[in-house]
């Protein structure tokens, strides 16, 4: 396990945390003027920032449109200063290309695309600085993104990374639990019905374990929604005080 | 929901410069887990006291290097924050002065902080910032706070010491550098280089050592056996234990074993290193994991000391483990320390260096004193058994002789209570303190069944799962018994006491009980659960058998009781004991069916006197009762072994006995038939048979010989995992059961324990309830299982050692030249290429006896069988060794008795050999061989004579004796075989003995 000790015997994590805490989650909407919808979200130090375009007519081949709902295009990029060393391409990598469609699956399950047949939805995320859990920020800074566009959602998505460390699941790993060879999951959750937008997980855990840790990070995607939820009607009150 | 934030920037080094920004959250507030605490901290168990004139504050530069002073127990009340557990250099002093000021003021300065640096400027810069929080360099800190403590300072001095001398270090390079780590693994992978554990020739330390390989890592040869490394140069700087990596050498280059006899003393006669049989020979190109640990070493005397001319405050230091080389230590008390055992530690082994360095952290004291010998073993072991600390007492319930503890009536209603209606009584060791089995018999429904039960102290009860009490007894595995003394696994408060079940009181207890067909013994019913019993009679071995044998005696519980009330209850006891026997005896003849072992241990018992001198080394007692207990015992862990198999297949902990390799019964087979029987190894049932007919009537030491060969051969018996292994591998060879665990010493052995818990657990899972606490996963079982067989394994090797230290010290004081008892009868079991080795059924002893000295002198036979040194040859035979010298020629043929001179080799540095040297070819005092055991046996009624006389003059020691008494006779159980050995052997000897034997025992009394 890289040596690391990811919980110490009294229960703190590496980075003082204890095992359900999440990181200090903050976040503002409506950053750009330009875009139907923008948000910004910071989750500990990793940074996100979130732009919805649409829904709009189809841009480009009118082939991909779907006669009874929207389409959701989501493009996934990294800063190139995001990373502890600097990476060469910011986007259009697999791994970039892999997160936009798990992006477009989570947004797909969320989004009432059935109000907007033949048009479509542009979501562009950008990670600013990779510190662990890119998936689920991207998602959070997302939700608020599309919400500040005024899109109708089901719910808010809200998604969350757990890990598993000696019999206990952690929540929200930063980079260094990440890398420290715990198995992840990641889930996207809608709060107030509970359902699962999103699970994924790429690392072998038993299967006793399985539902623990799902249970986790439904909680710690509560915690997450709760964030949010202050985080929109803030934005909201303050929106509406200025037009006032 | 959310902490305060800051960000730690950190920077690190891979490959390239890189910067990582590391958050890290700051709480308002944790608990402090003093005992002052005025804020209601959540601090569960208080591990500060708070009758301290003050608390220490180390730094992380402290901490990591100053450790081991702050390990000592004297220090109390010492706080490492978790700053300075994570050695963050940066910063990491002012975290740690504001630690130690919330304390001061957390605590509303009700308690003094001093927090130690070694910083200066840290000194100058905080000293005087806040009253009540002291900051100082280590050295003022022990100077000032302990001036008494002498061990602190000693260390301090040590070990700065050694970290000044890590600086100043330039020579030439004595061995090559290792390689880096990468090319090492790259190297493994590809074949080029091999992995292995170096394992060091005790015998010649200086030039063979072994590497053994995990699995086989290379197709194009066997290595199996090994890779040799000889010699110090190819060992390049690895230490016994490390795990290597080996390169090998060209075939031209590869040497063989030697297989003659050497004396351990090191002195290697480099030259005839054997030519013959070649093995794979290889160099240690660099290390992957070192494995050092604490090591005993004893420092030279002064006159010894060799090159003092460089430095004086540098020794060469001999360690206790010959497999490990001279350490060089710094020290500035080599004058006061000689011929001292001390302590070390590795600090490191540079290429420039011909031997490591190392500093003391520990002075044991004087070689050759008891204790200085007894803690050497332990340290040597790794066996770490501090007195209980106070948050572990905290948790036992109380009990005092005022105020003893009672069952709780509540607790009471759940279990099933067996006080009334059975009559409950254990048979132990005398002197007996943790009684963790009783026994009870009775017959039902109109005596067509009969109830067998064994019930067992119920040790979860009071130790719950992953307390500290249950994290300390894991770690020890196992109550460690030495030759005089014993640490227990538990409290005393529980082994002694609460758990312990004594006569006469109410206690828990997990009980298994059996309904037998009372004619054909077939089991009916069995009931497993939990308990309340009182045990009516404490009896002890001696006096169940003396009750059997219907004599007279007296039971000390019935003392109090009239005549005729007496009889009645006396007439009850010897029922059920009778009963006790019959069943005993039916099980033991299922066994012997299924082909179970009867072998051969060697255990001697040192007596000591009041003041620890050894006045006799015995052999064991061994009596029926012993068998028919141990018969209950094996039963009771073989149904509950089945039990929690059948409800846990894939996590229960089982112990199992692996057939032995049949390679390894190739000596017995040889030397058996040399004497003119066939061994039949095939089966355990085989064997058994073919060793009950092996028996020479002329001579019975031959087939007790034949069985511990026998034993030799077999293999370990293990702890283990049902989901690790397929069943077909679960069974027990030495006890021929399918399935069998440890389930009837929770006091002593932890694996009972995690059997108790396993067993509740299925009886709860049997009444639909669910577990209440989470089961351990069959991978933590099976890392638990290989735990405590490793404790098993060091608990033995100290045992062994301690009983040979006192073999030696009972030695030591005699002359063997004029005393006749270092004079005895020796049969010869294995022919050497220089010698023989010999066996001494009298005091136990293995040992070489060489036939040809370090001048090329031989032992010669003179016509009356004694012998003398004289110049010849010494030739090999399978079944014998002739020597030649002068024309005449004289033999030693296995298994012929021949009278050896025990002496002790004594050593300053290392543990103390007995020495055996022939004295005559012929057996010892003539008329005595036709009868050993009797021999042997008048002896040992001479011993237990001595034995009672001096139990007697000192009553005011008798508890002492009595502890001693049972650690003998308790340490035999990992051995269940050599107690059954025991038993048989009983048949030897003449009937009266046994009534001979308790008589003293019992006026002792």
């Amino acid at each position: 396990m890289a040596g690391l000790e990811l919980l110490s015997d009294q229960g703190y994590r590496l980075d003082g945390r204890k095992a359900t805490e999440l990181r200090k989650v903050q976040a503002r909407m409506g950053v750009f003027a330009q875009a139907d919808g923008s948000a910004y979200l910071e989750q500990g130090n990793t940074k996100a920032l979130a732009v919805v375009y649409g829904p709009h007519e189809i841009r480009g081949s009118r082939s991909r449109a779907l006669h009874d709902r929207a389409v959701i295009n989501c493009q996934y990029s990294m800063a190139t200063f995001s990373t502890a060393e600097r990476k060469r391409r910011p986007h259009g990598d697999r791994k970039s290309t892999e997160m936009s469609l798990h992006l477009k699956q989570t947004f797909e399950a969320a989004v009432l695309t059935e109000l907007y047949p033949r048009s479509q939805i542009d979501i562009y995320v950008k990670i600013l600085q990779s510190d662990g859990g890119n998936y689920s920020v991207c998602v959070n800074a997302a939700t608020l993104a599309v919400i500040d566009a005024g899109i109708p959602m089901r719910d808010y998505v809200c998604a969350c990374t757990v890990g598993f460390v000696d019999e206990t699941s952690l929540a929200d790993l930063c980079y260094a639990e990440e890398s420290g060879g715990v198995s992840s999951l990641a889930l996207a959750l809608l709060p107030r019905g509970g359902q699962i937008a999103l699970v994924q997980m790429d690392a072998r855990l038993h299967q006793d374990h399985l539902d623990t840790l799902i249970e986790a990070a439904m909680t710690a995607c509560k915690g997450v929604s709760k964030v949010l939820d202050q985080v929109v009607r803030q934005h909201l009150q303050e929106a509406s005080t200025l037009q006032e | 929901m959310i902490k305060t934030e800051k960000t730690l920037h950190l920077r690190r080094f891979r490959g390239r410069k890189v910067r990582v920004v590391r958050e890290h959250y700051l709480r308002e507030q944790v608990p402090c887990f003093s005992s002052l605490c005025q804020a209601d901290c959540a601090n569960g168990i208080k591990v500060l006291p708070g009758d301290l004139t003050h608390y220490v504050v180390p730094d992380a530069d402290v901490v990591v290097n100053y450790l081991e002073i702050l390990e000592l127990r004297e220090l109390q009340g010492i706080i490492f924050t978790q700053t300075a557990c994570q050695a963050l250099h940066s910063k990491g002093r002012r975290c740690v002065y504001s630690a130690a000021v919330w304390y001061y003021n957390h605590l509303a300065g009700m308690m003094n902080v001093v927090m130690i640096t070694e910083d200066e400027e840290a000194v100058a810069q905080y000293s005087s910032l806040h009253s009540g929080v002291y900051v100082i360099s280590v050295q003022d800190y022990l100077q000032n706070f302990w001036p008494d403590l002498q061990a602190a300072q000693e260390l301090y001095t040590s070990i700065s010491q050694a970290l000044e001398e890590k600086e100043a270090e330039d020579s030439q390079r004595e061995f090559p550098e290792h390689l880096p780590a990468e090319v090492m693994e790259a190297g493994i992978k590809s074949g080029r280089y091999i992995q292995g554990t170096l394992s060091v020739n005790k015998h010649r330390a200086l030039n063979e050592a072994l590497v053994l390989t995990e699995g086989s890592c290379s197709q194009s040869m066997d290595l199996s056996s090994g890779v040799l490394v000889h010699g110090g140069k190819n060992r390049n700087r690895a230490v016994h234990g490390d795990v290597v990596v080996v390169e090998l050498l060209p075939k031209s280059e590869w040497k063989g074993r030697v297989t003659a006899l050497t004396e351990g003393q090191g002195d290697d006669r480099s030259a005839d290193d054997g030519q013959e049989n070649p093995m794979p020979t290889g160099r240690v190109v660099g290390v992957l994991q070192r494995n050092w640990r604490d090591y005993v070493v004893t420092f030279p005397s002064r006159d010894a000391t060799q090159s003092q001319s460089r430095n004086c405050q540098r020794v060469l230091t001999i360690p206790w483990d010959r497999r490990i080389p001279k350490i060089r230590i710094s020290t500035q008390q080599a004058d006061t320390l000689q011929d001292h055992r001390v302590v070390v530690r590795l600090d490191s082994w540079e290429s420039t260096s011909l031997y490591p360095n190392g500093h003391s952290v520990k002075v044991l004291g004087r070689a050759g004193e008891l204790e200085t010998e007894v803690q050497t073993i332990l340290v040597e072991n790794c066996i770490h058994v501090p007195a209980f600390s106070e948050a572990q007492m905290k948790e036992m319930p109380l009990s005092s002789p005022e105020r003893p503890w009672r069952v709780d009536p509540a607790e009471a209603a759940k279990r099933r209570d067996l006080r009334d209606s059975h009559l409950v009584f254990s048979i132990d060791p005398v002197g007996c303190e943790d009684v963790d089995d009783t026994l009870s018999v009775r017959s039902l429904a109109d005596g067509t069944l009969l109830e067998l039960g064994v019930h067992i102290a119920d040790v979860t009860h009071f130790v719950a799962e992953g307390s500290l009490t249950d994290l300390e007894a894991r770690t020890r595995a196992t109550t460690y018994y030495l030759a005089d003394r014993r640490y227990d696994m538990l409290p005393a408060v529980l082994s002694a006491d609460l758990c312990s079940l004594l006569g006469g009181v109410d206690r828990y207890a997990m009980s298994v009980l059996w309904e037998l067909d009372a004619e054909s013994l077939a089991v009916r019913r069995v009931w497993y659960g939990r308990t309340v019993i009182r045990s009516s009679y404490q009896l002890h071995y001696e006096l169940a058998q003396a009750l059997l044998n219907g004599e007279e005696v007296r039971v000390p519980e019935l003392e109090q009781f009239c005549p005729e009330e007496k009889d009645l209850k006396l007439a009850q006891l010897i029922q059920a004991l009778e009963m006790l026997t019959r069943v005993a005896r039916h099980l033991r003849l299922q066994r012997d069916r299924g082909g179970a072992l009867e072998l051969e241990g060697v255990e001697v018992r040192a007596q000591l006197d009041k003041d620890k001198n050894i006045t006799a080394l015995v052999p064991r007692q061994p009596l029926e009762v012993h068998e028919t207990v141990a018969e209950c015992m094996i039963y009771a862990n073989h149904w509950v072994a089945r039990k929690i198999q059948e409800s846990f297949p894939n996590r229960a902990l089982l112990r199992r006995h692996p057939p032995p390799r049949q390679e390894l019964f190739n000596q017995l087979v040889d030397t058996a038939k040399v004497m003119g029987f066939s061994i039949d190894t095939r089966t355990n049932k085989a064997l058994a048979d073919s060793l009950d007919r092996a028996a020479d009537p002329q001579d019975p030491m031959v087939n007790r010989l034949l069985r511990m060969m026998a034993t030799r051969a077999m293999s370990q018996a293990l702890y283990f995992s049902t989901g690790s292994q397929p069943q077909d591998q679960f069974y027990h060879y030495g006890l021929a059961l399918d399935r069998y665990t440890h389930f009837t010493s929770p006091i002593r052995r932890y694996a009972d324990i995690v059997v108790h818990r396993l067993l509740t657990a299925a009886l709860e899972l049997e009444q639909g309830a669910e577990p209440a606490g989470i089961l351990a996963t069959n991978r933590e079982l099976e890392e638990l299982a290989q735990h405590i067989n490793n404790k098993n394994w060091t608990a033995q090797r100290a045992q062994s050692a301690s009983t040979g230290l006192f073999q030696c010290l009972f030695f030591r004081d005699r002359d063997p030249q004029t005393d006749l008892r270092c004079l005895a009868d020796a049969i010869v079991y294995s022919i050497r290429d220089n010698g023989v080795l010999v066996f001494v059924s009298e005091y136990g002893i293995k040992g070489p006896v060489y036939l040809k000295n370090k001048e090329g002198q031989v032992v010669s036979a003179e016509p009356d069988g004694s012998c003398k040194w004289q110049s010849g040859k010494v030739r090999r035979y399978p079944s014998y060794i002739t020597t030649t010298s002068g024309g005449c020629t004289s033999t030693f043929r296995l298994m012929s008795h021949i009278t050896v001179r025990i002496s002790v080799h004594s050593s300053n540095c290392h543990s103390d050999a007995l020495v055996l040297e022939v004295v005559s070819n012929q057996p010892h005092r003539g008329s005595e061989p036709q009868r050993p055991a009797s021999q042997g046996h008048r002896q040992l009624v001479q011993e237990v004579v001595r034995l009672a006389e001096s139990a007697q003059q000192q009553a005011a020691h008798a508890p002492k004796l009595s502890r001693e008494e049972r650690d003998f006779l308790q340490s035999k159980t990992p051995n269940l075989y050599s107690i059954l050995e025991e038993i048989r052997e009983l048949a030897l000897m003449d009937p009266e003995a046994v009534p001979r034997l308790t008589d003293p025992v019992k006026t002792g009394q």
